[in-house]
């Protein structure tokens, strides 16, 4: 099946332009004010007193030292913060969240999670009464690991949900006869995978500040991806209309999704603010932002699938065991969208998959990009190499043999648009003379006889919005000023991607005027239209396509001013660059400020419009090259050269496109080699809460990348074919890793992260 | 106790009044008024809070600010040659893509500006090193590199 909707083509003179974004220049000056930049006077610092043990309850807390401590303003517990049952992933809707978090609560369920706050004068003084504070628990039996949590008789986490610490009820996807297909198949392969928990470790630590004003309203200023929702929360749990909460987010430190909960330390906040009547900040410490933070759910896979002999992909049975942590947070959105992603990517027609999100008393897991996808394609994609290696084919042909194209279900239950993943598979293969590489002189280089070299594909897709998950909607309102200049108003955050300045280049792009006259107001509730939040790769391919129509309508509004003034029809002209023109007769003109301005007894004009838009979901794709070195002395893995190929749509920002797909690269190789926030098994603390434990890949440790962006498969649902391109990257390179690893050394390892602990045990054993 | 340092920060003769125990970071940030300068770890981690003191570039979080008495303090702030006008490092930063969501980015200009001071040619592993003790998480570093390779060129284009 092919593109059914047309995608209009024009000679774009800002789309597709690596123009300068519009919130570098503060940052590279230094001006750029992030949520902990504001200072408010008499503001007060808050802190949290956080849980010494897994699972407790609280049989009591006195806080009668640190209240009488100098310079203590004000101590919250569970005692005397309102007990409201709230979600802890702010979507209303979303029909998979979980109602299971109080502000806080007589119960602890993991190391770490707050059970009293305290507002003073200093940091320093509000954590000295952390100290004073007496918390006695009653220990209850806690569990780590979600096989035990889901034994029978396990100690119960929550006493809400399904059950069993089930989060929510098991997703199931049956499609064909799985059974039937499996008796046909000429081979069956079986295997167990499995994740660590990596932490977007974003460099900006949680940070916000509260502020109530005389008449009552709050003012909240805080790291959000979804200022919308900590606002609709936010209100809910203090009974507070929507119009006595502002919620404020300029510049953001990064958040790769996790910063999309409403928060413990949020809440916190807004009630210490409260109970002070002075402003009062809450920063997390780096310690926090693990601890208190969201990592990505460690997931167990069991995958089998069979195949015919010629290659083909029969059957598909899986099952995926999702660790929630503590609380729900997203662990449902990302049972749901890892499970059902795994209907895709290689085609097959009998799929049988199940998956389950459990709590344990662990740190919660949350949104992170590649949204339980990470872990669903890493198995897929791993265990099609296998399937390869078994028939003596090229992975790459398998590959090729087998991917989604144009015409196949979706996971969203839509057909797939265009042959993306084939072309950007197709690419790298041809760029890279792959098959070359596969046969290339593998005898090791005699001055580093320790070293092997290997070559791995990795496939991926990913949808552009949550849909079905989330009936999303994107918002956008432009206005024309009486010079002739643009007001372009988002609530889509700014968390570094370069989005407003996308926004802003489509809006010049349809309005046809110059980017440097649209001007962008974003992250002030009170101000800029209602938006979802920045998260599911979509701010391009929804609000773009919002800001698209809004300026599509003020361009309208604006030709027929113009016309008027020209005394033609506004069939009969046209607008360029800020220039409005009769079409045949270029000399008769005006600028858009002459038709926004009075003249001749025409008022000065009031140019408003609002988008809204309400998609389904495009699919994004990528193909992964990677090279790596292998010590097999040392048992570290060097990756060497990454050649990322990518199929976004239309490309509206180069530079900012690639700049997505390297630093997911960057993440992605951190979280297949290195990266794994660890909690101790016995005891539930974390172990390696610090940036210097938890390893990232840094300047000394980054590849080559040779990024390859192709507008393979635009989709008519976004601007001018824009597609999404935030996660892809992430859920490529780390099969890509994997499958490289064991072109090196031929070993399969089929979990991350893959240490060098690993590498030289899997090559004892293979040695023995 | 309070103690009044003397120092000159971004060639500005400055004093400020802060607790012994104080940082230069907490100084610069909450007393003088700089918040140009990240706090990403406020224990050595991450560089975000990286300026240069004296000529040589120090994690603001572990030195206390009564430390900087009577020594020269630079952070971002203080790049710009002028009102108008932008290091080379700043320009390249903005054309190449190097500043995502921007948290390290002074850390890092300020560890480049050190790097290319010392070492106006540097190789593409003299950067990598260079920025080893600087964590950037959306980058990748890619951008960050052909950015100071950049910078390089066109100050030593300027110099010649």
């Amino acid at each position: 099946m092919n593109v059914t909707t047309p995608i209009e083509q024009r000679d774009f003179k800002i789309v597709g332009k690596s123009v300068r974004r519009d919130d570098v220049l503060e940052k590279v000056t230094g001006e750029a004010e992030y949520t902990g930049d504001v200072k408010l006077s008499g503001m007060l610092h808050g802190k949290i007193k956080r849980s010494a043990v897994a699972h407790a309850r609280i049989k009591s807390i006195d806080v009668s030292k640190a209240l009488a401590y100098p310079g203590v303003k004000a101590v919250l517990t569970h005692e005397n913060v309102p007990r409201v049952l709230h979600y802890g992933s702010p979507h209303p809707r979303s029909a998979s969240c979980t109602k299971d978090q109080y502000i806080l609560d007589d119960k602890v369920r993991f190391w770490g999670e707050g059970v009293a706050a305290v507002a003073a004068i200093s940091e320093e003084i509000a954590d000295e009464a952390l100290d004073l504070i007496e918390v006695e628990y009653e220990p209850l039996p806690a569990v780590f690991e979600p096989e035990d949590a889901a034994q029978p008789g396990a100690p119960l986490i929550h006493e809400v949900g399904p059950g069993g610490n089930l989060v929510i009820d098991p997703v199931r996807i049956n499609r064909g006869d799985v059974d039937a297909a499996f008796a046909e198949a000429d081979f069956v392969l079986e295997g167990t995978f499995s994740g660590g928990r990596p932490h977007p470790a974003y460099m900006e630590p949680n940070v916000c500040i509260a502020d109530w004003d005389g008449s009552n309203k709050l003012t909240f200023w805080t790291s959000t991806q979804t200022s919308f929702m900590v606002r609709g929360i936010l209100a809910e749990v203090l009974g507070l209309p929507l119009t006595k909460v502002r919620v404020l987010v300029d510049h953001m430190g990064g958040g790769f999704g996790a910063k999309q909960d409403l928060f413990q330390h949020e809440f916190l906040c807004a009630l210490l603010a409260k109970e002070t009547r002075r402003p009062v900040k809450m920063e997390f410490t780096r310690h926090e932002t693990f601890v208190a933070g969201r990592s990505r759910h460690p997931c167990k896979i069991w995958l089998k699938q069979g195949f015919k002999n010629d290659g083909t992909l029969v059957a598909r049975d899986m099952k995926l065991v999702y660790d929630s942590g503590a609380y729900g947070s997203h662990g449902p959105g990302v049972t749901i969208v890892g499970t059902t992603a795994a209907t895709s990517l290689y085609r097959c027609e009998n799929v049988r998959l199940e998956g389950r999100c459990v709590y344990t008393n662990t740190p919660i897991n949350g949104a992170f990009r590649g949204y339980g996808v990470v872990q669903s394609y890493y198995a897929l994609d791993i265990q099609m190499d296998e399937a390869a290696e078994l028939l003596g084919m090229d992975p790459a042909e398998l590959k090729l043999k087998n991917v989604v194209r144009a015409g196949d279900i979706a996971p969203s239950g839509h057909p797939i648009l265009g042959h993306g993943l084939e072309i950007c598979l197709q690419h790298g293969i041809d760029v890279l003379d792959w098959k070359k590489l596969r046969n290339r002189d593998r005898m090791p280089d005699p001055k580093q006889p320790h070293i092997r070299t290997g070559w791995g594909i990795g496939c991926e897709m990913h949808g552009s919005s949550a849909y079905p998950g989330i009936k999303e909607q994107g918002n956008a309102t432009v206005k024309v000023n009486e010079d002739g200049t643009v007001t372009l108003l988002t609530g889509a955050a700014g968390l570094g991607t370069g989005a407003h300045t996308a926004l802003a280049q489509i809006v010049a792009e349809e309005l046809g005027v110059r980017f440097e006259d649209v001007g962008t107001i974003h992250g002030d509730t009170d101000v800029v239209p209602w938006d979802i939040g920045a998260f599911a790769s979509h701010t391009t391919y929804l609000v773009g396509t919002a800001a698209k129509m809004a300026a599509g309508k003020v361009r309208a509004a604006v030709f027929d001013r113009a016309a008027m003034k020209l005394q033609v029809s506004p069939a009969e002209i046209d607008l360029s660059e800020g220039k409005i023109f009769v079409i045949g007769d270029p000399g008769r003109c005006m600028t858009v400020a002459d038709a926004m301005g009075p003249s001749r007894g025409i008022p000065a004009a009031n140019i408003v419009a609002n988008g809204t838009y309400e998609p389904t979901k495009s699919y994004s794709f990528a193909a992964h090259f990677a090279e790596v070195h292998v010590d097999t002395g040392t048992g570290i893995v060097e990756v060497k050269r990454v050649i990322p190929v990518h199929d976004v749509g239309r490309v509206i920002h180069p530079i900012a496109a690639q700049g997505q797909i390297e630093g997911g690269i960057q993440q992605g190789i951190g979280h297949t080699l290195t990266e794994d926030y660890i909690i101790d098994k016995k005891t539930g603390r974390s172990l390696n809460a610090g940036l210097v434990d938890y390893k990232m890949p840094l300047s000394m440790d980054m590849p080559d990348i040779e990024t390859i962006i192709l507008e393979a498969a635009p989709d008519p649902g976004g601007p001018w074919g824009a597609k999404g391109v935030g996660e892809d990257p992430i859920i490529a390179i780390g099969p890509a890793i994997a499958n490289a690893i064991h072109d090196a050394i031929g070993v399969r390892f089929r979990h991350y992260p893959i240490t060098p602990e690993d590498i030289l045990k899997a090559l004892r054993e293979k040695g023995a | 106790m309070k103690r009044i340092v003397e120092l000159t920060i971004n060639d500005e003769p400055r004093d400020m009044t802060v607790d012994s125990c104080r940082s230069l970071l907490d100084a610069l940030r909450d007393d003088v008024g700089l918040t140009g300068t990240k706090k990403g770890c406020d224990v050595g981690d991450c560089g975000a809070c990286t300026v240069i003191v004296d000529g040589e570039p120090v994690n603001a979080c572990l030195m206390l600010a009564v430390e900087a008495e009577g020594r020269s303090v630079e952070t971002v702030e203080g790049l710009q040659p002028g009102v108008d006008t932008l290091h080379p490092l700043q320009d390249a930063f903005m054309r190449h893509g190097a500043s995502q969501c921007g948290f390290c980015t002074p850390g890092i200009l300020m560890m480049a500006k050190k790097l290319l001071d010392d070492n106006p040619r540097p190789t593409d592993e003299d950067i990598r090193f260079g920025l080893s003790g600087n964590i950037c998480r959306c980058t990748g570093y890619t951008k960050i590199f052909d950015a100071i390779k950049s910078a390089a060129t066109e100050m030593e284009a300027a110099r010649s």
